[in-house]
């Protein structure tokens, strides 16, 4: 199951004195499977571009495709998409609003009709996945959780719609480090068992662990496109736009600064410690 | 930002010398204007006031597109207060005979003359909420309403609420335009179905809606509190209220126009 997007353009309150484009003349193919991070600045669009990958905002013109099918033409039933393509919003958990946790989770599988056992079934399912098994957690009020627990169980909403891509924007915006820590393994673990993944993100250091493509927007347009490893080696054209590289990178950046040997291409945490060894050995060489 | 296109305290910016006016005289211009509206004893003492009307629109740059927009609301009260007089009026002359019903001539102007001032005091008003920003038309109100502080009437506390409230207006329209995709995003459904089924809609939308109101008065509540907010007493303000060479000028056409209204409909 893949999305494509075809230049695809959105106008905010088109006519309007007010008017904004968000994104402009955006083409993008969602892959099976893939970790893709969107990377931007803020009002870059890539908020704008998420709502278009499960229809809740139309392009002003363009076309959003699932499996070659135009969402937007007549007689396209737009639950399909919504059923396929989950979208974790920024603070999920500001949408919380059931008594108890098991309602709350409940809340989409109802709406797409299902039975109550098989309600039941994908309410106990999501909030495993999500980590929050625990007997008795369903029946507690979302309101008396920590805020990371409310997170998991705004996320665990969008999980028991069993969705094939999930699109999550900014799901650790404001977390403590553990809770932080923990989300990411969670859509990790995601990812690992299957689903797609579209992860927009300020983190260059969480997008070069986890991303297998990643995409840069400029002004509403991609700037730039490929793996982690294409567009952190290029670091000085995203230092021009304003955004960051990751931490790694920086260490190597200041390193060949000083006129060490350091390979470009490393940006994951892993990758820091053979290069910085094989450093270390070079310089005793040196230094003997 | 689908919810966007309710506008409320839909302020027109630009840069005009109505728009540059003191709220306080505009306010005060407009309950003046309102009281000639009501002077205007025949159809020709409008025609001054429609004449300063245009004058005034013109001068506020404001397209005569938005202006004719506040009308939109009030269509169905225009319509009725048109048919209603025109029919249920007493008259003498006979202008068409419908059969059912006669249309007199006398009721025929006064039908004119009430939804004219009725379209009137609209254009008006939304003339002044047009060219003054909602924050500076409370501090205005503000100002116009301390006098009253004698008899215990809380101005500075009524302007502070309806500032919060209006600057709130777009950061609670956003959260809800949020919320709203969030759950749509979940399947739920805000379109279909009937009245019962719709409000109970509501519920995912309004819950989260509430809560967050709530945590964002209590923030606002501290911060104002850290900053030492303790009412109105001895509090100074950033933009002091100050009349001008203009405002003394509308304030003398005015005056000239009550005047011309009251003449017109003598003569007549």
């Amino acid at each position: 199951m893949q999305v494509t997007l075809e230049q695809v353009t959105h106008t905010y309150q088109e006519g309007s004195p007010f008017q904004a484009v968000a994104i402009r003349d955006v083409s993008l193919t969602i892959r099976e499977g893939e970790f893709l991070a969107l990377i931007g600045h803020t009002g870059c669009g890539k908020s704008t571009l998420a709502q278009h990958i499960n229809g809740l905002l139309k392009p002003t013109s363009g076309r959003v495709l699932l499996d070659g099918q135009d969402i937007h033409q007549k007689g396209f039933d737009k639950r399909e998409v919504r059923r396929k393509v989950g979208l974790v919003f920024q603070y999920p958990e500001h949408q919380l609003f059931e008594e108890t946790v098991a309602k709350d989770v409940g809340f989409g599988p109802k709406n797409l009709g299902l039975s109550d056992a098989e309600i039941k079934e994908r309410v106990a399912e999501a909030l495993r996945k999500v980590g929050l098994d625990e007997p008795g957690f369903t029946e507690k009020s979302p309101f008396e959780l920590s805020g990371g627990q409310m997170r998991r169980v705004a996320m665990a909403g969008v999980l028991a719609m069993r969705p094939q891509i999930l699109v999550l924007d900014e799901p650790a915006a404001g977390l403590d480090p553990q809770s932080r820590e923990d989300m990411l393994q969670l859509i990790s673990g995601l990812h690992q068992q299957g689903s797609t993944v579209v992860m927009i993100s300020h983190s260059m250091d969480d997008v070069a662990r986890f991303a297998t493509r990643a995409v840069v927007m400029e002004h509403g347009t991609i700037a730039m496109e490929g793996t982690p490893q294409e567009i952190f080696r290029q670091a000085e054209r995203l230092e021009q736009m304003g955004l960051d590289v990751p931490s790694v990178c920086k260490l190597g950046m200041k390193l060949r600064e000083m006129g060490l040997n350091c390979p470009e291409d490393i940006f994951r945490e892993e990758q820091a410690l053979p290069a910085l060894l094989a450093l270390w050995k070079e310089g005793k060489c040196h230094g003997a | 930002m689908a919810l966007n296109n309710i506008t409320l305290g839909q302020y027109y910016p630009a840069d005009s010398v109505v728009h540059r006016m003191d709220p306080r005289v505009k306010i005060l211009l407009l309950v003046a204007i309102i009281v000639a509206v009501f002077l205007a004893g025949n159809l020709l003492a409008f025609a001054p006031i429609i004449l300063f009307l245009v004058i005034v629109t013109k001068l506020s740059k404001v397209p005569v597109r938005m202006m004719v927009k506040g009308l939109k609301p009030l269509r169905l009260i225009l319509i009725l207060t048109f048919i209603l007089n025109l029919f249920f009026l007493q008259g003498e002359t006979v202008l068409l005979d419908l059969g059912f019903a006669q249309i007199k001539r006398e009721s025929l102007i006064l039908a004119v003359h009430y939804s004219l001032r009725l379209i009137l005091l609209v254009l008006f008003s939304s003339l002044l909420t047009l060219t003054t920003p909602p924050i500076t038309l409370t501090d205005g109100l503000e100002r116009l309403l301390s006098p009253l502080r004698v008899i215990h009437f809380p101005a500075h506390e009524m302007a502070m609420m309806m500032s919060i409230a209006l600057r709130f207006i777009p950061t609670l329209m956003e959260e809800a335009d949020k919320i709203m995709k969030a759950q749509t995003a979940r399947g739920a459904d805000f379109e279909s179905g009937n009245l019962i089924a719709r409000a109970k809609a509501m519920v995912p939308l309004l819950v989260p809606l509430f809560v967050s109101a709530f945590r964002r008065a209590g923030d606002l509540a501290m911060a104002m509190e850290a900053r030492c907010y303790h009412g109105g007493e001895g509090r100074t303000r950033l933009r002091v209220l100050k009349c001008e060479r203009r405002d003394y000028i509308a304030c003398a056409v005015v005056a000239l126009l009550i005047a011309a209204v009251v003449l017109t409909g003598k003569l007549y």
